[in-house]
This record gives C-alpha cells, structure tokens and sequence, in this order.
C-alpha cells in the first residue's frame, strides 16, 4: 500500500525530531538538515537508521547523503566541486535542486542540499521502486 | 573505582542483542558521595552501563578490532531510582544493523521487572570520528583486561536472549 | 574518586544561568581504564559535569529546598573533542525553566574553546522525606553538607561577582 507524500512527511518529520531533538515546527519542507536544524555528522547516520526503520528500506552508505563525493579528488579541488563532482552529485541526489549550487560549487554549501524536502523525495522514489 | 559499569554478560546474539547485569553495591565508592546517607545508583553511570553494554556488541562485530567510541546519546529516560542491594539488567538491541560508520543501540534497563531506563545511543568508530592526534596501533578501547573481565571471548557461547531473559 | 564533577563556579545568574568548570587529572584513578595510555574524561562524566552544574543553579535558586536533584531525562547528547588531563571543561548551563519538582536546560560544555559536549537535560528536585518518610530526618542534614559544599566551589563568590557587574 503505497503511501502519500503527506503521509511519507510525516514520518521523516518524527524521524528528524526523533534523531535532532527539534520541533516538530521547525521541520518545514525547505528546512536544511544541518545548517537549519542543526544536524552533527553523527545525526545523519542517526536519521539513516531511523529512515530505515520507518519505512523498511535499505539506503546504504553514501546514498542518501553522498559524504563520499567529498573526499575524492576526481569530485573536489580546492574546496570546490569540479564539472565530474558536479555530474557525479547530480546523480547521485536526483531529488536534490543544484540549481543555485552549481552556480557556485563550493563544499562547504553542500549542506545547504540536504533538506526535508530532498529526503521526502528520496524515501517516495525508494517506495516506489521498491519492487526493483 | 574502576571503570567498568557492568558487571557480566548474560545473553549475547552476534551483531543484534546483548544482556548484561550490573550489582550495586554499597561498596561502591561513588553511591556514598551521591548522596551521603542516602545512595542512588547516579542515571549517568546507567547510561555508561548501557553504553559498554552496547559497545561490547557492536565491538565483537568486528571481532574487538575497531575504537568503538560512545558518539551520541539522543535519549536517556529514567522511571525509578536504583539503590545498593539491587541487580539491573541492562539489554541492548542494534536497530537496523552494526554498520563500519557505526551503529544505533535501542537500551532497555529494568530492576525485577520494574522499567528503570529507556536510552537510544550511537556508537562510532574512533579513527573515524573525532579529531584525534597521536592514537597508535593498539585498541585501548577493547583491551586484553577488559576482554578477560568480561569474558567476552566466550560471549557467543552464551544463550542468545529467548523468552526467559525477558524482563 | 570522588562524584563531584564541579570544581569551581565561575559566573552564576539565578534564575537562568551557571558557569562552572570540571578540571581534569591524571589523579583520577579512573582514568587508568579510559583509555589505558590514552586518558581521557568519560563521555557520560561529561554529561555529569553538565548535570551538577544544572543542579547547582536549581538549588540556589529554590534555596536548597530539596536535598536531592536528580538527572530524569538527556536528549540530543552529543559529543565532540576530548578532555584530556591537565584540561578543563567550561560547563554553560542556562535554564529553560526551573520548577518546584521539574527544571529543564540547555547544558554545552567546552574545552580550549572547542565544544566538547552538549546536551538538554531535565532534572528531577525532591526531598528523601518524599521518597522515604522513615528517614526524612536525613533532609536536614544533606542540605547543610550542600550548602557546606556551595562555599567549597566558590558559588558566593560568583554570585557576588554577578552582583557587582
């Protein structure tokens, strides 16, 4: 049984405030993980497992929050994202928008990605090809 | 005082649930000065408890090879006060699985029964984790003391946790 | 070892907030266990460190009406570099709100300026005449050894120090 974006919202919304000890109102859809909701290295892994729990998927490393682009030197020089990190994060974050980001593709604004609505957006594509 | 706030492993279950149980004791050092006269197991010392607990299962994951570090505690709740004279029974459960980055530990403590603690942890790996500076070869975190105090070479030869450890 | 994990008070501001500090060292036989040739201050003594320091603003503020305060519940505890020995944890705890029963607080601690932990923390305050009336007559007693105790860690000081400012 499928469930609804709201539906899938709510649970990533008890996830978020499960694992980052915030408000329930304060997780609004454009909200970002770190930068607005104050998430530590350790919390993204906190809201991996959570997520997996929730929604009985499986994200492995680097899927939902792509922390390994950042350490290749194919992907980054001189704290920025080259052309490839750029392609390279475009596809591994289709639901996130590097519209702005890819204007100026510094690594330290990568955070500003990670936002309520990208997650919302991952957990809906996971769900629905979960037959694959 | 050691720093040792469990006591014995009583049930084990490779990467998924460990049992453990601590005495509080009156010999104790610390229950004198919390407080004089009036003693009470401090929750903190409980969160240690479910921390080694939790630590030793997500250590013998990988075979006691990796800094398994106290990361994160997103919550610790307490229902009722220990004292000197009782035993708790500390059991931890991975949530998902152990992962290299690190894993997060569901912990129930309870006392006769009676729920004492709920506290849900993360545990990473040092090396990975903080900024450490001059951390040599030997894994202080799990050493041969502690392995053998704990007997955790034969934790696999305990029961996995069945009906009758339920609480 | 002792379970005092406050050495000094350094600002105090009832009813919101409290500045102390926890220092470390070597002399601490525990440490001998965390870690064998790596020493450093436990995660959960962190945490403790951050709950006294609570507990004292909670007692001056209600005049060290109940003799025990009490950590009920820690959210969000996150850790970040090491104390190690011959260091200091800077503990800045502010109130959320303190109650007769119940307070709630926002607790960082830091090290040579780096966070080393924070935490929200509720504490439990109440009187062993609550929990245990046969012995109620400890009270009396455990709140004078407090008190005792709040001139060791040179709280008037930091309280007249506020007063001046």
């Amino acid at each position: 049984m499928a469930l609804s974006r709201d539906e899938i919202m709510e649970k990533v919304r008890e996830a978020l405030v499960d694992a980052l000890g915030v408000d329930e109102d304060e997780v609004v859809p454009t909200a970002r993980i770190g930068p607005d909701l104050g998430a530590e290295s350790i919390d993204y892994l906190d809201i991996v497992f959570r997520l997996e729990k929730a929604f009985n998927i499986k994200i492995p490393r680097g899927d939902l929050f792509p922390d390994n682009i950042l350490t290749s030197e194919e992907f980054v020089q001189n704290k920025k994202l080259t052309e490839k990190g750029v392609a390279e994060l475009r596809a591994r974050m289709p639901h996130a928008d590097l519209s702005k980001f890819e204007q100026n593709p510094n690594v330290d604004d990568i955070a500003d990605l990670f936002t309520v609505n990208m997650i919302v957006g991952y957990v809906e594509s996971k769900l629905s090809g979960a037959a694959a | 005082m050691r720093w040792i706030w469990i006591d014995k492993f009583i049930a084990f279950e490779h990467g998924r649930r460990a049992i453990s149980i601590k005495n509080v004791s009156l010999a104790e050092e610390h229950v004198h000065d919390h407080f004089p006269g009036y003693p009470i197991h401090p929750p903190t010392l409980m969160i240690e408890g479910m921390a080694q607990t939790g630590g030793v299962l997500v250590g013998e994951a990988f075979d006691f090879r990796e800094k398994v570090v106290l990361a994160k505690v997103t919550r610790a709740k307490f229902y009722c006060h220990v004292v000197p004279g009782d035993q708790i029974r500390l059991e931890a459960n991975v949530i998902g699985e152990i992962r290299m980055e690190g894993a997060l530990i569901e912990g129930r403590i309870t006392r006769n029964g009676d729920l004492v603690a709920e506290i849900q942890m993360m545990f990473a790996h040092l090396d990975q984790s903080r900024a450490p500076l001059e951390l040599g070869e030997d894994n202080f975190v799990f050493t041969e003391d502690f392995i053998r105090m704990l007997r955790m070479r034969q934790l696999n030869h305990l029961e996995p946790p069945s009906a009758e450890h339920g609480s | 070892m002792r379970f005092y994990l406050v050495d000094r008070i350094l600002e105090l501001q009832p009813p919101g907030r409290i500045v102390a500090v926890k220092s470390l060292s070597l002399a601490e036989e525990y440490l001998a266990d965390h870690f064998p040739a790596y020493p450093v201050l436990p995660g959960v003594m962190m945490l403790e460190a951050l709950v006294q320091t609570a507990a004292w603003l909670v007692r001056v503020q209600t005049d060290f009406e109940k003799s025990l305060v009490l950590l009920r519940e820690a959210q969000n505890v996150r850790y970040g570099n090491f104390v190690r020995p011959g260091g200091q944890l800077v503990m800045e705890v502010e109130a959320i709100e303190i109650g007769a029963g119940v307070s709630r607080f926002k607790a960082v601690g830091q090290c040579d300026g780096q966070q080393a932990v924070q935490a929200k923390l509720t504490l439990e305050h109440f009187n062993i005449g609550d929990e245990d009336p046969l012995r109620a007559n400890l009270d009396a007693g455990l709140r004078t050894l407090l008190r005792e105790r709040f001139r060791l860690v040179r709280g008037p000081q930091a309280l007249a120090a506020q007063a001046r400012s």
